[in-house]
């Protein structure tokens, strides 16, 4: 994909209270021979299982008709017609806002019973163009089509009824918090951080929503995605000494040649470069945490951590979620990689003899494992572009 | 007078091995030694990489120039005093 332009993508979701299960859901796929962008945003009608079983096909088929370019209309009307009718409405229903972007710029964003999609561009509000449809089988269903060529620092967000309709019940809030309330939020924290991540952002109106509640409890299914179109954000992962020596200078010239951000991960690594490029290197005392190493401070680099426990920690957080009350070294990388859009690792090779002692922890896995393990979660679910070399 | 130098060692290896423990010499020293010492982490030393001397594991701490392997906290207070002593004398 081209260095020109990015879509990142952030998500984030709060299930009614008292449900174990969401019943809205997001999909997004990255098509890179198309060199496109889909993402849809489902609310099942009622919620619990029965809405997140609603929901969840109708991300599935949306996602089908719209990467293979069926018509819209008839693609709605199969996905009505496919769904399993409630026992308590006698409707079978799920609405849906779709993006679908390509990275030259054209994007199309669908929209049916979902609130309005908030579109930001320099810092404002636009109002993009739109076409309604409507299906002569389902004549109450009426479908949005907008479509705009986007920019550089673009956003888009799309939401569940659960963020606009935060806070019914609340004497503040008598109608909810509303699209507008939303809207004031999204540019008020825009404009306090104009560079904020896809991710914080859809996090921040989540929060925001949940805050506006009764008692703070999700009163339905809050979801939240942006869109954040903008120039890749490069972080440079260097984690293991390269298995023969020789490489050592060559690696630490990657470090200081790098356009963009880097991180060092393992104590040898870090000793390389420190090395090589006559760095000083110290450790930073405010990373303290009785389970993870703490950090480093290393000039010109962005993060210096330990390797394999720092990975594993930062494996396990990428897919069960960050811990929001920790400043250790792992909550710091993987805010890194969260925050960046296009990661190269280089992965050094050499085992380390310490680590095969039977008996340290069966945990302290081969660093080449961990790390696949972590590129392929940032590529299939984070949408990361990623790039892994070993030396 | 000069303090005492300890340097914890904070590896992979020597960390799950115990040397996180020891670092609460850190924020809570016993208060004979309190200070007395400054206590510095640091990475991989390479003692767990030397092979030839497998009777000696992690974690690793220096107290001085005196190496503790095994380490734990109460064999890290005890060589520090042990040093402390040794010093005054």
């Amino acid at each position: 994909m081209s260095d020109s332009l990015f879509i990142e993508i952030g998500t984030h979701q709060q299930q009614k209270h008292g449900e174990d299960c969401f019943g809205d859901t997001i999909y997004s796929k990255k098509i890179p021979e198309e060199r496109r962008i889909i993402s849809i945003l489902s609310d099942g009608l009622g919620s619990g299982v029965k809405a997140n079983i609603l929901s969840s096909m109708t991300t599935r088929m949306a996602m089908k008709f719209v990467e293979s370019n069926m018509e819209l209309l008839r693609s709605s009307e199969v996905m009505m017609d496919a769904l399993p009718i409630c026992q308590v409405r006698k409707i079978s229903y799920a609405t849906f806002s779709i993006v679908d972007s390509e990275l030259e710029g054209k994007t199309r964003i669908f929209e049916m019973d979902n609130p309005p999609h908030i579109f930001i561009r320099d810092g404002r509000p636009l109002n993009v163009k739109c076409k309604e449809l409507s299906s002569p089988k389902w004549k109450d269903r009426t479908i949005n089509i907008s479509q705009i060529t986007t920019q550089e620092e673009d956003r888009i967000i799309l939401m569940s009824d659960g963020v606009t309709q935060a806070g019914l019940g609340n004497k503040l809030y008598p109608l909810g918090w509303q699209r507008q309330g939303c809207l004031d939020f999204v540019l008020k924290t825009i404009k306090k951080n104009p560079h904020i991540s896809a991710h914080d952002l859809a996090k921040a109106i989540v929060h925001e929503a949940i805050e506006k509640e009764v008692e703070k409890k999700a009163g339905d299914d809050i979801s939240c995605v942006v869109l954040y179109f903008r120039k890749p954000r490069k972080l440079l992962v260097l984690t293991g000494p390269p298995f023969d020596e020789d490489k050592d200078k060559e690696i630490a010239e990657l470090v200081s040649y790098y356009d963009g951000k880097t991180a060092i991960c393992g104590g040898t690594t870090a000793n390389i470069i420190e090395r090589e490029l006559c760095l000083k290197c110290e450790i930073d005392k405010t990373s303290f945490d009785e389970k993870i190493p703490m950090s480093s401070i290393m000039e010109g680099i962005d993060l210096v951590t330990e390797g394999i426990l720092t990975l594993t920690e930062v494996y396990r957080m990428l897919k069960e979620g960050i811990d929001k009350d920790k400043n250790n070294a792992a909550v710091r990388l993987t805010r890194l990689l969260l925050d960046s859009d296009k990661i190269d690792f280089v992965v050094g090779t050499k085992i380390n003899i310490a680590h095969q002692d039977p008996n340290l922890p069966m945990e302290l896995e081969i660093r080449r494992n961990i790390v696949k393990k972590i590129f392929r979660l940032l590529q299939s679910q984070y949408l990361k572009e990623i790039s892994v070399r070993y030396v | 007078m000069e303090k005492l130098t300890v340097k914890i060692c904070s590896g992979t290896s020597c960390f799950v091995m115990g040397a996180a423990q020891i670092q609460a010499l850190e924020f809570t020293p016993p208060e004979d030694i309190a200070d007395k010492i400054e206590i510095i982490e640091v990475r991989c030393m390479n003692h767990c990489k030397d092979i030839d001397a497998t009777h000696r594991r992690g974690p690793f701490v220096m107290v001085g120039d005196e190496l503790v392997s095994e380490a734990t906290y109460e064999k890290v207070v005890n060589k520090i005093r042990e040093v402390l002593n040794k010093d005054c004398k």
